[in-house]
């Protein structure tokens, strides 16, 4: 379609995507790094700091971009970071 | 029948005074009497009537004639018609030979009687030359395979599809988009009855995908055709969906999808899910996904949520592209147009300014079923707007803003939207400013007056520029009114810009695909403007909607009834005959050598090393005559157009006055064509010019350049389609390479190269044949007496038997 697609959409508002919230258990991580390499939105980086285990665990940059695919608890070897959907209140 | 004396008849026509008002007939007539192997000559008002018909006839019988040549308009119109007179009169066709002297004599030297006789009397003795030389041709019949292409699912070929699966035929309809509806699908209402325009479509969408004679393939593009009428292979890639038939479009997937993106069907005012269908009524309803918004990408399954949701278990991230070969018949371009782009015009500020939106973006808030739910909001502060401009002729009747012609559905489908909003808002301030307002169509009157009496407001005269309230994001329109003379200054909450249609992108490589040619629109280009109007210049192929000229729906659908009705012709005939124009091959003189197997651009020639010889496949020859051309060794020619016909021709030419003379070779399709049209058109050039038509430019072979400058001729035009829209393929492409190769032998040999020109004219290009000739005509002006006997000598052995 020729047509440009330069307009915010009238109804993006009202798409009510789910809320994520991200836990990461940091002293579990090892430092392997699979979660922020995979995921889809880029929504993980390594942090500054150091954990029990002495590597740089991950850390949320955006926590609304996430989409709650939980692709990176499937690829963590270590059980160290899952999602769960925030409870909606209020419209989310 | 041929054999024995030679007996021509020459029929000079008047046609009223079409040839009459500038052209001596009487004297041409006289005139052609005394050319060799004559044995009647006569002028009348009208050789294609019936009576003209009959005498042609009567002659052939009494007078026991055995070529027949008529002086009169082109070939490209008439031959038809005059070669079955001579068939009915038990005469080979190709014993009929024509000379052009209304579109390439009378209608372009409207004003020099005695330049246009002179000229007449050169076209009717190349026409005698050459029909001395004619002989019989038997045609080969080509069987038909039934089954039918539709390329586009629009209304056009959603229409030409139905019809021809209910005539019992197998249809192909391919849609690149994932569903078929094409624009018709977005539009609110249809002018001018205002009915409910995806109400009357989908009816039809949903006949199309249950048809048992209609395969849809969408989210599919041609990319091969081959073959010729009849005999077309077609390659088409159906891209994979990821969504197995088995879905039932219960849209739980969507629901679960954490990526969204504009939908393309609501112009992007709404969004869709990354796995998504176009419009509740799509067909097919399966759900597609849109792999470059979706998460999985090169097979690895981030996110499964669609997966898990579906129910029927349809989704299948492991779908490949898939290319299908089809073998059909014929085929209907239906391909629709764009539209234009208003962003390009910084005056309007479509793209800075929010509150100015196109009519397609209108269609799609005045809709039910749109992002708004119908309720026409401005997009800054959703609110009902008081006061709705609209803008005509965007992207129209401009050359410097958009397009030079009229799209011809935007003032109708502006008065149809002012209607739509004083139904539901009868209060809201209307202005409609506009160049003229064409109302031409059955209804159209009445709905303007319509819009007028509900009080719209016309002003003619477009704004010079719209200006935003940064505040309020209200418009300001500035301009003149130029009925009353005077500026005006509206302010208004919405502006939307009725923008025009433009050829469809794509639509090059369907050209391309499909050996089209296309008019200075950019839209493909019909056979005959007025009598095969949806038919392409290539066999088999034909034209519906949009592809061929902006037009309503009303339109769209009667030239794709017309075009199914033109394909089912072919077909119920079962088999179609190929002229006989196919090389033949004299194998006593052929080497072997193989280089018309590599010119040819059908492959229909083989070189059979064992035996040394070629082998010619007519139903697969286009009929070019490029390979003839090519031959060193004088082993090929091409029936219809050999090289002893076409040498004649220009022995014709040079008899008398060669210094004073252009000899021109020029395409069947294209300059040939290009020059009927400035005859048509009425455009003057000088009347030195001698115009010899072959089928493409491809079969010009060197030694008749050579053979016209040996004879004195003071310059050779070569003139063919423009590269890349070669009637045949590629063959203009040898044309090329064999006119430079020509222009370096000139050069070595002291010639001054101008005088071989090569012009590459569409067939809507007159103004540029004329203005070639005129150009030439200073170069043949330029040209001295010894340079013509230096190149006389340079070529003098052209002048040997061919």
């Amino acid at each position: 379609m020729p047509v440009r697609l330069w307009r915010k959409p009238l109804d993006a508002e009202k798409v009510k995507l789910p809320k994520a919230e991200i836990h990461i258990l940091k002293n579990q991580c090892k430092g392997c790094g699979f979660c922020i390499q995979f995921c889809p939105k880029k929504v993980l980086e390594e942090s500054e700091e150091i954990n029990a285990r002495g590597v740089h665990p991950p850390k949320v940059v955006d926590e609304s971009k996430c989409i709650i695919c939980s692709f990176c608890t499937s690829v963590c070897p270590d059980f160290a970071i899952f999602i769960v959907e925030k409870p909606c209140k209020e419209g989310c | 029948m041929a054999e024995g004396e030679i007996r021509i008849g020459v029929y000079v026509c008047h046609c009223g005074l079409n040839i009459a008002g500038s052209v001596d007939c009487k004297e041409v007539a006289k005139y052609a009497a005394t050319l060799p192997h004559v044995v009647l000559a006569k002028d009348n008002r009208y050789t294609c009537s019936d009576q003209g018909q009959e005498m042609i006839k009567k002659d052939i019988k009494e007078h026991r004639l055995n070529r027949v040549v008529v002086a009169s308009c082109s070939p490209r119109l008439h031959e038809p018609t005059f070669r079955k007179t001579c068939e009915d009169a038990g005469l080979n066709k190709y014993l009929f030979e024509m000379a052009n002297i209304r579109e390439q004599c009378s209608w372009v030297h409207l004003y020099d009687r005695k330049a246009a006789t002179e000229k007449a009397k050169d076209l009717v003795k190349m026409a005698v030359a050459k029909a001395a030389l004619l002989q019989p041709a038997e045609e080969i019949e080509v069987p038909i395979t039934r089954e039918a292409l539709v390329i586009g699912g629009g209304v056009a070929g959603i229409q030409a599809a139905l019809d021809l699966a209910d005539t019992g035929y197998k249809v192909y309809l391919v849609e690149k988009e994932p569903s078929i509806g094409g624009m018709m699908a977005r539009i609110d209402k249809t002018f001018p009855t205002m009915d409910c325009s995806i109400c009357i479509l989908a009816p039809k969408m949903s006949d199309v995908g249950h048809h048992p004679n209609i395969e849809l393939l969408t989210n599919s593009e041609v990319v091969e055709v081959k073959g010729y009428i009849g005999n077309f292979h077609v390659k088409v890639l159906k891209k994979p969906r990821y969504v197995k038939s088995d879905c039932t479009a219960c849209g739980e997937c969507a629901k679960v999808c954490p990526v969204i993106a504009p939908n393309e069907f609501d112009a992007g005012l709404a969004i869709r899910h990354a796995i998504y269908t176009p419009f509740a009524q799509a067909v097919p309803s399966t759900y597609i996904i849109d792999m470059n918004r979706c998460l999985n990408k090169d097979g690895v399954i981030v996110c499964d949520k669609c997966i898990k949701a579906c129910e029927r278990q349809a989704i299948d991230f492991d779908m490949k592209p898939e290319t299908i070969e089809l073998k059909v018949g014929t085929i209907i371009v239906a391909i629709g147009a764009d539209v234009f782009d208003p962003s390009v015009l910084p005056n309007y500020g479509y793209g800075k300014y929010s509150n100015v939106i196109t009519s397609l973006e209108f269609e799609r808030l005045i809709n039910a079923g749109g992002p708004s739910g119908g309720h026409l909001i401005r997009p800054s502060d959703m609110q009902i707007p008081q006061r709705v401009a609209f803008i005509q002729c965007v992207g129209s009747r401009s050359d410097r803003n958009g397009r030079l012609y009229c799209s011809n559905v935007c003032c109708m489908n502006t008065i149809k939207d002012s209607l739509l909003i004083k139904e539901h808002w009868p209060e809201t301030e209307i202005y409609v400013f506009y160049v003229d307002i064409r109302a031409y169509g059955k209804g159209f009157e009445d709905l303007y007056k319509r819009a007028k009496k509900e009080g719209v407001i016309f002003i003619r005269g477009l704004p010079a520029e719209i200006i935003e309230d940064r505040k309020t994001h209200n418009l300001w329109l500035i301009g003149e009114n130029t009925l009353q003379n005077e500026l005006y200054k509206v302010n208004v909450d919405m502006v939307i810009l009725s923008v025009g249609l433009e050829p469809r992108k794509e639509s090059e490589i369907i050209q391309r695909l499909l050996t089209l040619s296309k008019t200075q629109d950019g839209f493909f280009m019909e056979a005959h403007p007025k009598l095969r109007p949806v038919d392409a210049a290539t066999g088999g192929i034909f034209f519906a909607g949009c592809a061929e000229a902006p037009k309503d729906i009303k339109d769209s659908v009667t030239q794709a009834s017309a075009a199914a009705a033109r394909a089912g012709i072919l077909m119920a005939k079962g088999k179609v005959t190929v002229e006989a124009i196919t090389p033949i091959s004299y194998a006593d003189k052929c080497k072997a050598c193989g280089l018309c197997t590599k010119v040819c651009p059908y492959n229909a020639i083989t070189l059979n090393k064992e035996l040394k010889r070629i082998e010619v496949i007519e139903a697969a020859c286009g009929g070019c005559g490029t390979c003839a051309a090519e031959c060193p060794f004088d082993a090929l020619t091409q029936n219809h157009f050999t090289d002893e016909q076409i040498l004649a021709q220009i022995d014709a030419v040079t008899e008398y006055d060669a210094e004073k003379k252009i000899v021109a070779f020029c395409c069947n399709w294209c300059a040939y064509a290009g020059a009927d049209f400035a005859g048509v058109s009425r455009m003057q050039y000088p009347s030195n010019v001698r115009i010899i038509r072959t089928m493409c430019s491809g079969r010009v072979a060197p030694k008749f350049i050579e053979r016209a400058f040996a004879k004195g001729a003071a310059a050779v035009l070569v003139a063919g389609c423009h590269p890349g829209d070669c009637h045949y393929i590629n063959a203009n492409y040898h044309t090329k390479r064999r006119v430079e190769r020509f222009w370096e032998k000139m050069e070595k040999n002291g010639l001054n190269k101008e005088r071989l020109q090569l012009l590459w004219a569409s067939a809507a290009e007159g103004e540029r044949f004329a203005s070639k000739i005129r150009e030439m005509q200073t170069i043949v002006e330029k040209v001295s007496r010894e340079e013509i006997e230096s190149s006389k000598k340079v070529f003098e052995k052209a002048l040997g038997g061919s």
